[in-house]
């Protein structure tokens, strides 16, 4: 019996060796991660392109974005990653990689053809360790068709929002939509709390309880209570999508990256020439919607090929590539892609418009910056539920916002980024 | 008679509402992935539409599908089978010496929390060169079969009378001979149970698959992400790719339902 446990190991151990001895790279080939992305499909058709110019073997593997950030934290956290460049949300998870130490610092790359804003989540302290891949804004998409019969304009107001989604809301159609359920409502909702005259956190310190942002809380919970779609509460993006291209809603403000798919014939219900595009309505204070770097790219600290790597990513974010990321309908981060008359000649003249709204006035985050991103924004979600449960007159918002903000204070201590 | 006709009636009335509710989600998703987008997402939902191959063409042209198949094929019953190689002398054991602490103890490694594994694992398997390989995923899927074959089987092999084989051993043959030709089998239902519902946990398995494979050797409920994009979802390809993944383990249980049922009620009354 001992014989054949021992045979049984040698036979085991000598399987594992030899599965190892084939698994041995060569030495120009280095690790990608891209996101499901239209630029990662991008990239992945254009790689043996790179391939051919400098001889270097490009392993590229894309996943989900929630799949992706698993598979880098864990091997990053166990210190034996083999990824060389991979794409990140700098928002979502780029103050705790940097903390980490996961991104290799970026000296030598030249950042001049990006806007201050959109770098301003990309540096940290006197350096810089992501390359801006694609930006969003948010905007609002109505219906040409339903505004018209009403009498209506576009709404350029909280007020006229108001007005307008009260008078086409009916029992078929929903007045207006955005994102109510919850976490995922937070980045919508940013918007509406920085017209306000609000924010979400202020240097460091959660903020969110101030008068101008608890307003903003109700006025969304005012309107996504009364004139919202059934069961909004558990809607995001997937949800409220499909119902606006079934010819469900009539107004919708949610980030610009959706409106490739409300215009395309293969997706949508409705026909094209009855779906607008306008700028996010002001609010009481100013009109400053978010402006963000949804992507980016970066190298691995962990990286033994950072030549090959720096490489790499010098192909992957450049103009090239970049204005044919254009004309696939990304909305590049690049500045230079937003100025060429050939490119924008072939862009939705809507996407432009209120690109460069969001661009002059915009803010750069859409939520609460900070390491702790997802717990932040689940606090701050079960505000949203609770004002859009109540149509917005919930007597206790207050008192929980003030204790959220609490919550969120402490989950910044905790990280050390309280007050920095 | 009257009243048999009326309850018979209220019988299958019933059986059939419970079956509609049952087989609703599946019915929905089938019909979904026969669709196109724009009919995926109509209100109300359409009953009557003009179907299109569309999606099943995405799933087995563009994304490969059937190269994931063979993956998860391979890491299941490559998984399925080494369990079986050693879960059943174990599972012989515990049933017959009364080892209840080593079977509590097996089962331990299925109550954990499957992602306190997976850190340990990644660092091995890094370190030996065996991500992306067949073996790392094997060895991982063997933590899921193990424990259900040796479950299954001790309760099983405690239902067949202990004489059996010691007449066997009166004439002669070691306990590991009366083992392989007298209780295995006998023990036909209770492997095919344990076989069974052993491949399908791994076959649905994502969470090992997800850290441990990358492109080579990706399975399949991982691919299904391969129709989710960035605020985009192909709603057509993720059924399409579903009702593929679903059909092989409904066949599956549809062929060995009868085994299944009698294997896991097997010993029930005995305890």
């Amino acid at each position: 019996m001992r014989k054949l446990v021992r045979k049984t190991l040698v036979a085991l151990s000598s399987l594992c060796i030899a599965a190892g001895a084939l698994a041995q790279a060569p030495a120009k080939e280095i690790r990608v991660l891209l996101a499901n992305h239209p630029y990662g499909d991008l990239l992945k058709a254009a790689i043996p392109e790179f391939e051919g110019a400098t001889g270097i073997k490009v392993n590229a593997e894309s996943l989900q974005e929630g799949q992706l950030t698993t598979k880098l934290t864990t091997e990053f956290a166990t210190n034996s990653s083999s990824v060389d460049v991979f794409m990140t949300r700098p928002l979502q998870e780029g103050k705790m990689f940097y903390k980490n130490g996961w991104y290799e610092p970026l000296a030598a790359y030249d950042f001049s053809d990006y806007p201050k804003n959109v770098m301003s989540v990309a540096t940290f302290g006197a350096r810089t360790y992501i390359v801006p891949l694609v930006t969003e804004w948010q905007v609002l998409y109505y219906r040409k068709d339903l505004l018209a019969g009403a009498g209506l304009k576009i709404p350029a107001s909280f007020d006229e929002l108001e007005a307008a989604a009260k008078k086409l809301n009916s029992d078929s159609v929903a007045g207006f939509a955005s994102r109510g359920k919850g976490a995922a409502a937070v980045t919508q909702l940013s918007s509406y709390v920085y017209n306000y005259g609000g924010l979400y956190l202020d240097k460091g310190v959660a903020v969110f309880d101030s008068k101008p942002a608890v307003d903003a809380i109700r006025f969304y919970g005012k309107m996504l209570g009364n004139y919202g779609p059934k069961g909004v509460t558990s809607m995001s993006w997937e949800n409220i999508m499909p119902l606006f291209q079934a010819g469900k809603v009539a107004l919708w403000t949610d980030a610009s990256v959706f409106y490739g798919q409300i215009i395309d014939p293969a997706k949508t219900q409705v026909s094209v020439d009855k779906v607008g595009i306008a700028n996010f309505p002001a609010g009481p204070k100013t009109n400053s919607p978010f402006i963000v770097t949804s992507w980016g790219m970066a190298v691995a600290k962990q990286s033994k090929k950072k030549d090959l790597a720096l490489k790499f990513i010098d192909w992957a974010t450049s103009k090239q590539l970049a204005a044919k990321g254009m004309q696939a309908n990304i909305t590049m981060a690049r500045s230079s892609v937003w100025e060429d008359k050939a490119i924008l000649a072939r862009i939705n003249p809507g996407l432009v418009e209120t690109r460069a709204f969001a661009a002059k006035n915009g803010y750069p985050l859409d939520r609460p910056y900070m390491s702790a991103v997802g717990e932040a924004r689940d606090l701050i979600g079960e505000l949203v539920i609770d004002s859009i449960n109540t149509k917005g007159v919930s007597p206790n918002l207050e008192k929980m916002a003030k204790e959220r903000v609490e919550k969120v204070n402490e989950l910044l201590q905790d990280t050390g980024e309280y007050g920095k | 008679m009257n009243r048999k006709i009326v309850s018979s009636a209220l019988f299958y009335l019933a059986v059939a509402a419970i079956v509609l509710v049952v087989l609703f989600p599946f019915l929905w998703m089938l019909a979904s992935s026969f669709k196109t987008q724009v009919d995926i997402i109509s209100w109300p939902p359409k009953i009557f539409f003009s179907p299109t191959l569309q999606n099943y063409r995405k799933v087995f042209g563009e994304q490969d599908f059937l190269k994931y198949f063979l993956n998860s094929t391979i890491v299941g019953a490559s998984a399925v089978g080494l369990s079986l190689v050693l879960g059943l002398p174990a599972a012989y054991s515990i049933a017959r010496f009364r080892q209840r602490k080593l079977a509590v103890f097996i089962l331990l490694a299925r109550l954990m929390p499957g992602i306190s594994f997976l850190m340990p694992w990644y660092i091995v398997f890094s370190r030996l060169d065996l991500m992306d390989s067949y073996t790392a995923l094997i060895l991982s899927h063997i933590l899921i079969a193990l424990p259900i074959v040796v479950w299954i089987m001790s309760t099983y092999f405690s239902t067949i009378p202990p004489e059996m084989e010691e007449s066997a051993m009166v004439d002669g043959a070691t306990r590991q001979y009366a083992f392989w030709a007298i209780i295995l089998p006998l023990s036909g239902p209770g492997i095919i149970t344990a076989t069974t519902l052993s491949f399908i946990f791994s076959w649905n398995n994502f969470m090992f698959s997800q850290v441990l494979s990358m492109e080579k050797t990706k399975t399949l409920p991982i691919a299904v992400y391969n129709f989710l994009s960035y605020a985009e979802v192909d709603w057509g390809g993720v059924m399409a790719a579903a009702v593929a993944i679903m059909a092989p383990a409904i066949v599956l249980t549809m062929i060995f339902q009868k085994y299944v049922v009698k294997g896991l009620t097997m010993g029930a009354v005995k305890g």
